[in-house]
């Protein structure tokens, strides 16, 4: 069952004569984790605006093709600081700001805040004010503040950005957990080498263009390595000058020289 | 009214400044936003017009600087919206009152960083313009930068027009203070009636 269809997608920005996506097809299945791949204005990040219907809708510009959403979804920006309401007193309301604002019953948004909290460890920190969170904090504040809004389709712009290693792992795990649940999940990320555990799709996109689609094994391919696209140990694998196709991670790796 | 306001003004835990008692950090910003238009009036007309005039400016001052500091703006939303007003409105109301702490922070941390890079706020009135200058479009185009995101963001969280908002956990409204609303109001409308007859 499709979350997400796009269907020949071009975007243009406002005031601008080159698009920002050429011809974009891509489907999105419930319960799917797509990955967006790609050099910095490559449109990883405008794509997921199309995505959440905030492009052309609220950017402004021009859109052609056609997007499909057979979900509600939510997205999470790569600054969390630009995220935060400002009207909120503690972290749990900075949560319960979305889900209030879907006119919910107060039983159902408590339940909804507190479930978002327990899944990103935040539960601790729930009567602080969002104004003393450092980046990490604020960042997993606003990615519980759309868990809880319950979206059918997650996307998320560099959602690892302001994290540390501790809290991209939670995250990617989180990430696993909510496909489970059924969720289509989107994202937009330069954090590579969590892409063979958590993608089940990688798309690799070039100038607004898709250059290919396929599983994490993309980021061993050769021509992906070259781009600058290899996880960490396919670049490793290819400074060293072995031949292709490279080992996405370690234990790929491993098994290669014995 | 002008007492009034100023009393108000002194009102302990209407703000908060390191060395100071918070009312007179909010009597030191009326002072100081309206010195400016006593001396502008002082120059322009005779004693008796500057004074009934710079009481006016300085009464409208207090009052809003008052409200600034003593109302939190996420209580203000709260209560408007448990009171039946759009949750846009009331977002609009809340975040111009929240938009002076928000660019004080971030004024602070544009100086800090010119800080690191040498240049110094500090020396004569030269040196101070020069820094304020320098402060100034930074502080002005990253607020104008941010507003776009900020769009994208509140979207995507629900606040969009014609949503009914489920108030969390709206400031009690007593029968007094209902009653004092509608009897100041009633006073704003018998002073305007007066005042134009």
């Amino acid at each position: 069952m499709r979350s997400l269809t796009l269907e020949g997608v071009s975007f243009w920005y406002p005031a601008t004569d080159s698009p920002a996506l050429r011809n974009v097809s891509l489907h999105v299945a419930r319960g799917e984790i797509v990955a967006l791949v790609g050099a910095l204005g490559a449109g990883a990040s405008t794509l997921l605006l199309v995505a959440a219907d905030l492009a052309p809708r609220v950017t402004g510009g021009r859109l052609t093709g056609s997007a499909a959403r057979h979900d509600r979804s939510g997205i999470v920006l790569p600054t969390p600081w630009t995220q935060a309401s400002g009207m909120a007193f503690s972290v749990w309301d900075e949560v319960a700001f979305g889900p209030a604002n879907l006119g919910w019953p107060t039983h159902e948004i408590a339940r909804q805040v507190d479930r978002a909290l327990e899944q990103l460890e935040l539960a601790p920190l729930a009567s602080r004010d969002p104004v003393t969170l450092s980046g990490g904090e604020l960042q997993r504040v606003i990615i519980a503040a759309i868990l809880a809004m319950d979206p059918g389709l997650v996307l998320l712009d560099e959602p690892a950005a302001e994290l540390d290693s501790d809290g991209a792992r939670t995250l990617w795990r989180l990430i696993r957990l909510l496909a489970k649940e059924g969720k289509a999940v989107l994202l937009a990320t330069s954090t590579l080498d969590a892409l063979p555990e958590v993608a089940d799709r990688v798309v690799w996109l070039e100038d607004g263009a898709i250059r290919a689609v396929g599983p994490p094994d993309l980021l061993a391919d050769v021509a992906a390595c070259d781009a600058g696209l290899g996880t960490s140990v396919a670049t490793v694998w290819r400074t060293s000058g072995l031949p292709g196709p490279y080992p996405l991670t370690v234990a790929h790796a491993l098994r290669r020289w014995r | 009214m002008l007492a009034l306001a100023l009393v108000l003004t002194l009102t302990p835990g209407a703000g908060s400044s390191p060395g100071l008692r918070p009312g007179l950090v909010v009597l030191r910003t009326v002072l100081l936003t309206a010195a400016p238009f006593w001396v502008f009036l002082l120059v322009l007309h005779d004693v008796a017009t500057t004074v009934a005039i710079g009481l006016r400016i300085t009464t409208m001052v207090a009052s809003f600087v008052w409200l600034v500091a003593a109302l939190e703006p996420a209580r203000l939303v709260e209560a408007m919206v448990a009171a039946g007003w759009s949750a846009s409105l009331a977002y609009l109301f809340g975040a111009t009152l929240s938009a002076v702490p928000v660019l004080k922070a971030r004024a602070q941390r544009i100086v800090e960083a010119q800080r690191a890079r040498g240049l110094s706020a500090r020396g004569g009135i030269a040196a101070r313009l020069r820094a304020l200058r320098a402060l100034a479009l930074p502080l002005v185009l990253s607020a104008l930068h941010e507003v776009d995101e900020r769009a994208l963001a509140l979207e995507t969280r629900g606040l969009v027009p014609g949503i009914r908002r489920t108030p969390l956990a709206p400031p009690p409204d007593t029968p007094v203070e209902r009653a004092a609303r509608w009897a100041l109001l009633l006073a704003c409308l018998f002073a305007l009636f007066r005042r134009v007859m």
